[in-house]
């Protein structure tokens, strides 16, 4: 009885065996040596800092979503660090900051990828050989171990996305029994980690669209199954409305929740926000600004449009129209952005002394940019990109100017009061919203989102809007400081900013910021690489400094994996190309279901890497090798895919070839993984690449000199 | 786990014998399965068709219907040839097309986007009507003097469009419509305003129409041929016509890649049901398959290739498309060629430097100073051959500097990682950078280029360049080591800054004359720092010393390096332009575009607005039909087991096919777009409307069909005339022009 007990233990529990080794492997792999490298590496100078952010609860800026850099503080809060330290690249790491313990945590989401791998390969119903191979390769590759061991988002980016895969491929054998209690936790499993996934880093859009065509797909599939009542049918696709966008977007707005409320001090990223929203900002003083504006105050006025920034000048000149001084929207608080309002030309200049006059509805008015003295100013040139609008600029100065300087105030409303009625021919700062129309020609002034060329420091272009859209917020603008000596401070009672413009306000700038992340086509970035060079392992990745007495980091993959992975990708269209002709022909080469599981794994395989790889190529924005990491996965899949359809569960080869190929296969990739494991775990070679596009030989020489020089090297 | 039912079936040549024989569908349904009731009694009655199995082409028309597409040719005829002198100024893109007939009858070499056909058919009319190439078609709205034969130049797009019309009717016969049918997409075609306002001008799109048109024609007859028996003399001749009218389209515009597309989809199609046929031996599939990719790949390309060939033969002499093209290339145009040059590069050498990367020319410099940064001497790049653009080589010290006789000193060849020192032989000044910014790349990476220093004084280490070389001539063997006249190429890094001479093309403000700026770059991209020497001589190289020139490119070098420009050029329209429409407005004509505006007479191109907007509601009512058949298949109906709704969906599916695929591709473009660019989807559209047409009446009787007919033409031509002088620059008064302004967007009366 027992005995027999204790077999059928062993039969449960003995396919837990073999990923609980991987397991422990992969955590040495991970963990071995972690903090031998103390300083700052690569991007910990960003993400170290924007951790240490939560600690100190100051509001920052950052073109990620929140969920993976509040983690990193999660990790720096229970290892004892105070956020104190602003990891600048490449300096050790004084003794207070506790580096390790911080590594060690994000480095867990790095080792859990290689379980995870596992247990997606079986429920992919890979053989016993290609779950190992999918498993072993996870484990092995260079790129992934080097990108897990530092403080990255990437590691959490690639956890998320493989629980993804993971969950998509555990729900799709629950579908045999649909609104079981399996089915619908895997269903919302699935979900969840979307949602986790975009909120780690915006890539994770791509594995969701893989979610997304599989979800489209079976629903197809479905419809086209006359045994399925219509309420059935419905009731799937709201099951799946609800698991997989509502869920995923409400996990996406808990992150940015949650970022609002830890950070609730002032800092680096106010600016980037909403007026209001700063206002209610620890440490910000723009509630106690004076509160109604008149003449000779000077302002800093703010873009009230998602994503706007405050109004700029600076004695820069645009090289084309005009050629008169720029005019920008930026988001950084500089003294270029105040502007003294002052009374049109011909009036009597402004008086300290004399009674003070307020600005209301209507008034016209100049602006006069503090530090320059320069007007603002428009005419009928075109504005440098947005061709169908005038161009704005700065022009003349305290004495010299024209008609063209002057602009009428029109109120749109009060956020606070509402309706301008309300504010009995007043303006207030922060929360009136006005339009500036100028005089002359009519049009109104707006910031979208156009950036100007690096002539114009990329900031954002400021234009005159000859088409009169009163709903526009792109053209409506607040006053957001204001300094005038002989007005009362202000006491404003602050209106609370909602949460869901913050929400969009914030989701637009980070779109604005990313899309400026252009490269400079004329700059050698040795950094950036192309998104063409990435599946053959063109290039790797100097992760630090590369002094002589420095540990180094190389980020590169494993090559025979991305090779292998690159090559299983187009063999996969010739033999899909190949199957295909064949059936047409009417060869009859697989049993029921056979081709529909083939191409299943395929499908997730070939589209989750297709996905993944060709936005890339669109983008205008400057990528890097560690892009491509997720998109790695499919590869691997793919790979594991093609082992098992051609050698391990083909019919015609012995079961010896069978384990023949996997030891050989298996021992080589180990072999080449000792080989390189240096570059990623702890590297100490010393200086041996050129510049890196000198070598027309490319990655094997680089390779081969990697080894040649790391024999003499001992550890610093 | 699943490797116990992974096994697959071994190799299976056929279906095992234990199922039963596969229900082949044959290739072919009978040929009368679609037809409905009418029309079996007509073919049952004697003297009906039927026995005529093999007509030419598939084309079963009677002599009655001749008689009848006569008749339309002469309409055609009429309405796009009335008063085609008017107007007798030059109108709209005439202001290019007929340019470049000049430059064919002189001989000048230009650029432009469009490939040469056209253009070439164009200069044709144009020598035969003695044109001697003076007048200069400048501006919209110039008059024609009276030498300028633009009223034979513009008659062959004016009779490429009458063309377009029996193509239309032919094409709708083949495709198995009936002749009232035919009769209405071809008159649909005729009183398009917009395409006859295109073809009546010097333009490209009328020529471009025509050779869709027939491409299509002769697929459809070609398909119909492959139908009735492959391998014939009549299948060949169709297929060869097919390719040859694809070289032609895609020799015409771009554009045509797209009627290569969709030649392209239909082929496949056609290759892949006969592959599922397996009354189709391998080896007579190989034939179908080499046949078509015989005419519709090599024939075409063959036919694009010539048409260049003929371009280049005519283009032989230098013009103003010189500065588009590489010094090799230039070197084969008349008045443009190099004399023979010296080819050792020495210390002491008289120069000129020439940037690899961008055409910009010579590295020059000239007495005037930059108005910013350190007002020292300008250094550009120049596109023409200059006295200021001579330097000369000297060495590289960092203080003090011998006066040198070059003429007695020993040769010292410029070798690799040399430091040497560009003296501007016109103003004695040095090639000289430093840590300042350059005037329009203002950026932390980009050191300003200048020309300094006055007389006596020696120079600085800032004027030492370090001679990195990159490459040299494979047939050259020296170049690779030292600095050979043309063969090496190589960098400049500055000794003390390590930044490299770098130009791009970015233009300097007029106080530079908009010659392209040259500065020094921290982080150079390799492509724009590279440079190489282009002349070369020096006081101790005489007659018999090595000289070396520009291999003369072969044809395939200069039509590859053609397309690649013109590739870039269109790239790069990117500006916008008044007139310009983006995709989206083309099929709601939103608005046309302003041709030619005189004395209150008008030319304006906007379609004619029933037959538009019917072509496009017939797209939409075909996808919409189309997707709910696909709904009702995913629902097990067996809809296209029928052979009507078969038929019809195999005739609109092609047209809809040509449609998309002529309109999508247009939307990923970013180039600056125009109305006119639809006309090709246009024209698929408008034959999608007759077969749509056909689908609709074919339970009609005969009669009431050509009433219904009757009144869609009635309307269209109502309409036609409603426009016409926005067509033909008629007169109109006022107030007939403003109540012509169906649409707010319409744009014609200010």
């Amino acid at each position: 009885m027992s005995s027999h007990l204790s077999g059928e233990l062993y039969e449960e529990y003995s396919e837990l065996i073999p990923p609980l080794i991987y397991t422990i492997l992969s955590c040495y792999t991970r963990f071995y040596h972690i903090g031998k490298a103390n300083s700052v590496v690569w991007d910990e100078a960003h993400f170290g800092k924007f951790g240490s952010y939560y600690l100190k609860r100051s509001f920052y800026f950052d073109v990620h979503p929140p969920l993976g850099k509040i983690l990193v503080g999660l990790a720096g809060w229970l290892s004892g660090y105070d956020g104190n330290y602003d990891f600048p690249s490449g300096s050790a790491y004084p003794p207070e900051v506790p580096y390790i313990p911080m590594r060690v945590m994000l480095a867990m989401f790095g080792a859990a990828m290689v379980p995870l791998a596992w247990f997606t390969s079986v429920e992919l119903h890979l053989s016993k050989k290609a779950c190992h191979l999918v498993t072993l390769m996870t484990l092995c590759d260079l790129a992934w171990i080097c990108i897990s061991r530092f403080i990255l988002l990437d590691s959490m980016l690639l956890f998320f996305t493989f629980t993804t895969v993971f969950c998509m491929t555990k729900w799709n054998n629950q579908q045999w029994r649909p609104f079981s209690f399996d089915w619908w936790l895997w269903l919302g499993m699935t979900g969840w980690s979307i949602g986790c996934v975009v909120s780690v880093k915006w890539v994770g859009f791509f594995v969701t669209a893989l979610v997304g065509a599989y979800t489209i797909e079976d629903l197809w599939e479905k419809f086209g199954d006359l045994k399925m009542p219509i309420r059935v049918y419905i009731k799937h696709w709201i099951a799946r409305g609800l698991c997989l966008i509502v869920l995923p977007a409400i996990v996406y707005m808990a992150s940015f929740k949650a970022h609002f409320m830890i950070l609730n001090h002032s800092g680096s990223g106010d600016s980037q926000m909403s007026s209001l929203f700063q206002a209610n900002l620890v440490g910000n003083d723009f509630a106690t600004n004076p509160l109604e504006i008149a003449i000779g105050s000077k302002v800093t006025f703010k873009n009230v449009g998602y994503g706007g920034g405050l109004l700029h000048s600076h004695v820069q000149t645009y090289p084309v129209g005009s050629l008169q001084q720029q005019v920008t929207c930026y988001h950084y608080k500089d003294d270029n952005n105040n502007f003294n309002l002052v009374r049109p030309w011909g009036h009597p200049e402004y008086n300290p002394n004399e009674d003070l006059e307020f600005l209301k509805d209507g008034s016209v008015i100049r602006f006069q940019h503090a530090s320059t003295m320069r007007n603002l100013h428009a005419h009928m040139v075109a504005a440098p990109v947005t061709k169908e609008n005038w161009e704005i600029s700065g022009y003349g100065n305290a004495t010299t100017g024209d008609h063209n300087d002057l602009w009428q105030l029109e109120v749109v409303d009060d956020i606070i009061l509402g309706n301008k009625k309300n504010l009995k021919d007043r303006i207030r700062s922060l929360t009136t919203r006005i339009r500036f129309r100028h005089l002359t020609m009519g049009c109104y002034m707006r910031a979208a989102n156009a950036v100007l060329p690096p002539w114009g420091f990329k900031q954002v272009e400021v234009s005159c809007d000859k088409e009169n859209n009163p709903k526009d917020q792109h053209t409506w603008w607040n006053v957001e400081s204001h300094w005038n000596d002989r007005l009362p401070s202000g006491n404003q009672k602050l209106y609370k900013s909602p949460f869901l413009s913050d929400f969009w306000h914030l989701n637009v700038a980070m779109m604005t910021s990313n899309n400026a992340l252009v490269p400079d086509p004329d700059k050698e970035d040795i950094l950036a690489s192309t998104p063409s060079e990435w599946p053959w392992l063109h290039t790797g990745l100097r992760m630090c400094g590369w002094g002589d007495d420095q540990i180094k980091f190389y980020l590169l993959g494993h090559p025979l994996i991305w090779w292998g992975g690159t090559l299983s990708l187009i063999l996969s269209l010739f033999i899909l190309a190949v199957y295909m002709l064949r059936m047409q022909r009417h060869y009859v080469d697989w049993k029921a279901g056979e081709w529909d599981h083939f191409l299943y794994v395929g499908k997730v395989a070939f589209f989750g890497w297709f996905f993944h790889y060709v936005p890339f190529l669109i983008m205008g924005r400057v990528t890097y090798l560690h892009h491509y990491l997720p998109t790695l996965y499919f590869a691997v899949i793919m790979l594991g895919h093609f082992f098992d359809h051609f050698v391990f569960s083909a019919r015609r080869l012995s079961e010896n070839v069978k384990t023949g190929v996997f030891i050989f296969t298996y021992a080589v990739i180990v072999g080449v993984w000792w080989w390189f494991k240096d570059i990623a775990i702890v590297s100490a070679f010393l200086n041996l690449f050129g510049t890196r596009r000198n070598s027309a030989s490319g990655l094997p020489v680089q390779l081969i000199r990697i080894k040649i020089h790391e024999s003499s090297i001992g550890y610093h | 786990m699943a490797s116990e039912f992974r096994a697959r079936g071994a190799k299976q040549a056929s279906p095992p014998a234990t199922l039963p024989p596969p229900q082949y569908q044959s290739r072919y349904p009978p040929r009368d399965h679609h037809l409905d009731a009418d029309e079996r009694k007509a073919l049952a009655q004697p003297g009906s068709l039927k026995q005529s199995q093999h007509a030419f082409g598939g084309l079963r028309l009677a002599s009655s219907e001749w008689k009848l597409l006569a008749g339309i040719v002469v309409l055609a005829l009429c309405v796009r040839l009335y008063h085609l002198g008017w107007p007798a100024s030059v109108v709209f893109d005439e202001v290019h097309f007929g340019k470049f007939a000049g430059k064919y009858i002189h001989g000048r070499y230009y650029v432009d986007v469009h490939p040469p056909l056209a253009k070439l058919l164009i200069t044709f009319m144009a020598v035969l009507g003695g044109f001697n190439g003076e007048f200069d078609f400048k501006e919209i709205g110039l008059p024609y003097p009276s030498d300028v034969p633009y009223v034979l130049m513009r008659s062959l797009p004016a009779l490429m469009g009458v063309g377009v019309v029996p193509l239309a009717y032919l094409t709708l016969r083949g495709l198995d419509c009936r002749p009232a049918t035919a009769l209405l997409g071809s008159l649909f075609i005729t009183f398009e305003n917009g395409l006859i306002t295109q073809s009546r001008l010097i333009l490209l799109d009328s020529p471009l129409i025509f050779f869709t048109a027939l491409t299509v024609f002769c697929w459809v007859g070609f398909s119909n041929e492959n139908h009735q028996e492959p391998f014939t003399e009549d299948w060949w001749l169709w297929l060869a016509l097919t390719g040859l009218s694809l070289g032609a389209v895609a020799s015409c515009k771009w554009v045509g890649l797209f009627t290569i597309a969709t030649i392209g989809v239909a082929t496949m199609k056609q290759l892949w049901d006969l592959l599922g046929d397996l009354k189709v031996p391998p080896r007579v599939w190989m034939k179908h398959f080499l046949a078509r990719a015989l005419c519709l790949i090599v024939l075409p390309i063959t036919v694009y290739m010539a048409v260049f060939e003929i371009h280049f033969m005519v283009l032989q002499n230098s013009g103003d498309g010189d500065g588009f093209m590489s010094a090799q290339f230039q070197q084969s145009l008349k008045g443009k060629g190099m004399h023979d040059t010296w080819a050792d590069i020495s210390l002491g050498s008289e120069i000129t430097l020439r940037h690899v990367n961008t055409q910009g020319g010579y590295l020059h410099s000239h007495e005037h100073n930059y108005p910013t940064g350190s007002n020292q001497q300008q250094i550009t790049l120049y596109p023409h051959k200059d006295g200021n653009n001579n330097w000369r080589i000297l060495a590289g010290h960092s203080e003090g500097q011998p006066d040198h006789d070059f003429a007695t000193e020993p040769i010292k060849w410029v070798s690799n990682l040399m430091s040497i020192r560009f003296e501007h032989i016109s103003t004695k000044r040095r090639l000289h950078s430093h840590d300042v910014r350059p005037p329009v790349s203002d950026v932390d990476f980009q050191n300003e280029v200048s020309a300094y220093g006055f007389p006596g004084f020696v120079g600085d280490a800032n004027d030492n360049w370090i001679v990195e070389i990159e490459y040299g001539d494979s047939h050259d063997k020296h170049s690779s080591g030292r600095l050979r006249t043309l063969g090496t190429v190589f960098r400049l890094r500055h000794a003390l800054q390590g930044c490299y001479l770098f130009s791009h093309k970015v233009k300097l403000p007029e106080w530079g004359f908009e010659q392209q700026e040259v500065t020094c770059n921290k982080n150079a991209v390799k492509a724009n720092s590279l440079w190489y020497i282009e002349t070369n001589e020096h006081p101790q190289l005489g007659e018999n010393d090595e000289k070396v020139n520009y291999r003369r490119p072969s044809f395939l070098s200069r039509f590859l390096e053609l397309n690649h420009v013109m590739w870039t050029t269109n790239a790069g329209l990117t500006d916008r332009h008044a007139f310009d429409s983006r995709p989206e407005s083309w099929l709601t004509l939103k608005r046309g575009i302003n041709f030619w505006v005189r004395d209150h007479r008008h030319v304006y191109l906007i379609g004619n607005p029933v037959i538009w907007w019917l072509s496009t509601a017939a797209v939409v009512t075909y996808l919409l039909a189309r997707g709910l058949l696909v709904l009702r298949a995913k629902r097990q109906y067996k809809d296209l087991n029928n052979s009507f709704i078969v038929k019809y969906d195999q005739i609109c599916g092609f047209l809809t096919i040509g449609w998309f695929i002529h309109y999508f591709p247009f939307f990923i473009m970013s180039r600056q777009l125009f109305l006119h660019h639809y006309f090709p989807a246009l024209y698929f559209a408008i034959l999608l409307t007759a077969a749509i047409f056909d689908l609709a009446t074919s339970s009609f009787k005969p009669k009431i069909r050509l009433q219904v007919a009757g009144v869609l033409i009635v309307a269209a031509v109502w309409t036609w005339w409603h426009f016409s002088p926005l067509t033909y620059a008629g007169e109109w008064t006022r107030g007939k022009c403003d109540a012509a302004k169906w649409r707010k967007t319409w744009d014609f009366s200010w």
